[in-house]
């Protein structure tokens, strides 16, 4: 302790020296602009450099929490993305609706609507389809579903959000038709062996059409209006019992890349519905 | 011992009052200010007390701080030469001398005197600028302050040393 002292005693001027020039010091950057300007500036890197170093440190250990609010946001815009998408569709389907000609022709005696093909089968004997759209958005069996290119189906049953179509591609589908030009009606029916091609079978002999007709729904049937177009005549020839003519027709519709159709119901559907049960 | 202390700080009023009003104002070319308060500090005797030439010097360096708008930085500097003082005089001046000798060019010569001078004038220089430019990035204009500066006090010191009397 008292050699402390000595020491504080012996070298008093040291302390002297030292307090008068922070003292000094402290005036030149209290009262000088530019040296506190500079002093500040320099000591505040400094401050600057050791805050970003920790930050840096600290935010190792936020990196958990981090990556599950960003999974946690990336999910969010996943959905929000998937939804925008979906409405988008939509909203594209139902533009290409309006444009449509057979709407055009046929929006009041029908209800139109549009639907996105979820499931697709093409190489079986039997195909199916299904949409997007059921009971819930006013989709029944019987009614008849078409694409901008042509006709791709019936209907065949259909779930609160969901239907089953009979598309030309299956064996069980009967399609009443005609030739355009022509007021004899017949039935197209698929052989289950190429996707692009279906056959015109019971046309009388008497009947006039050439190779390159097209053919069009009849319109005879509840499901469809008529002059939808289904396919165009591609060859002729004669039945096995020689007493029709059989037309290969070459299909419209492309099934592989089939995406979004329209669904046509009769307006009057729940009506007959109603009434033919009433049948005694 | 009064008489000593009145007279010193006479000396210090008078050398205070002619730094502020005169030297201060004079910027030899934009860069040469001749503080020749200093001179106060040179003259102190030579076994003044380290705590009282850091006093003198502090006091004198903030009035001329005050006056010339400059806070502290003549201060810092005038403290720092009142403090290496007494080792730079032993380093001319023999130690066999009087505790109350002053130094002046008549009794220890021109060259020893201008030297002692000198070595002052440069450390105090040194440091006044670069406080005053507050950094060393800027050597050149540095030394030329520094040296202009130095040169402008010393002519001045040696003006007072010729014409005091003996």
């Amino acid at each position: 302790m008292q050699v402390l002292l000595n020491f504080f005693i012996k070298h008093n001027h040291w302390f002297l020296f030292l307090l008068l020039e922070g003292i000094s010091f402290m005036l030149i950057v209290r009262f000088n602009n530019y040296q506190s300007a500079s002093f500040f500036t320099a000591t505040n890197r400094v401050a600057g450099d050791v805050y970003s170093m920790i930050t840096n440190v600290n935010a190792y250990f936020g990196l958990k929490k981090e990556n599950e609010e960003l999974l946690k946001h990336n999910l969010d815009l996943t959905k929000e993305l998937t939804e925008l998408q979906e409405q988008l569709a939509t909203l594209t389907a139902r533009e290409a609706l309006d444009s449509n000609a057979v709407y055009e022709r046929n929006r009041e005696r029908y209800l139109f609507n549009t639907a996105r093909v979820v499931n697709n089968s093409l190489n079986s004997f039997n195909n199916y389809i299904v949409l997007d759209k059921g009971t819930a958005d006013g989709v029944h069996p019987e009614m008849g579903v078409f694409g901008n290119d042509g006709v791709v189906g019936v209907i065949y049953t259909a779930s609160e959000h969901y239907s089953l179509v009979v598309p030309l591609l299956n064996s069980k589908s009967n399609i009443s038709c005609r030739v355009r030009n022509n007021d004899n009606f017949c039935t197209l029916q698929w052989d289950g062996e190429d996707i692009s091609y279906s056959y015109l079978i019971d046309l009388p002999r008497y009947t006039k059409f050439e190779q390159g007709d097209t053919v069009v729904t009849s319109g005879f049937s509840s499901i469809f209006p008529g002059d939808i177009p289904v396919g165009i005549i591609d060859r002729v020839e004669e039945s096995k019992n020689g007493m029709f003519y059989r037309a290969r027709v070459k299909i419209l519709t492309d099934f592989a890349s089939l995406n979004s159709v329209y669904v046509i119901g009769n307006r009057g559907y729940e009506e007959q519905q109603e009434l033919e049960n009433k049948k005694p | 011992m009064t008489r000593t202390y009145l007279i010193r700080f006479c000396n210090f009023v008078i050398l205070a009052l002619v730094q502020v009003l005169i030297f201060s104002n004079i910027h030899l070319f934009g860069y040469a200010t001749a503080y020749i308060y200093l001179l106060f500090i040179l003259k102190l005797p030579r076994l003044t007390s380290r705590n009282e030439l850091l006093m003198w010097g502090f006091f004198l360096g903030l009035i001329v701080d005050i006056f010339g708008n400059t806070p502290g930085i003549n201060a810092m500097a005038a403290t720092a030469v009142a403090f290496t003082r007494n080792s730079i005089m032993s380093a001319f001046i023999t130690k066999e001398t009087a505790d109350d000798f002053i130094p002046s060019v008549h009794n220890v010569g021109v060259a020893r005197y201008l030297s002692y001078a000198l070595v002052c004038l440069l450390q105090f220089y040194i440091l006044l600028f670069i406080l005053e430019l507050f950094t060393i990035n800027y050597p050149i204009p540095l030394l030329i302050n520094v040296s202009s500066s130095c040169l402008l006090t010393m002519l001045f010191i040696a003006v007072a040393e010729f014409f005091t009397r003996k």
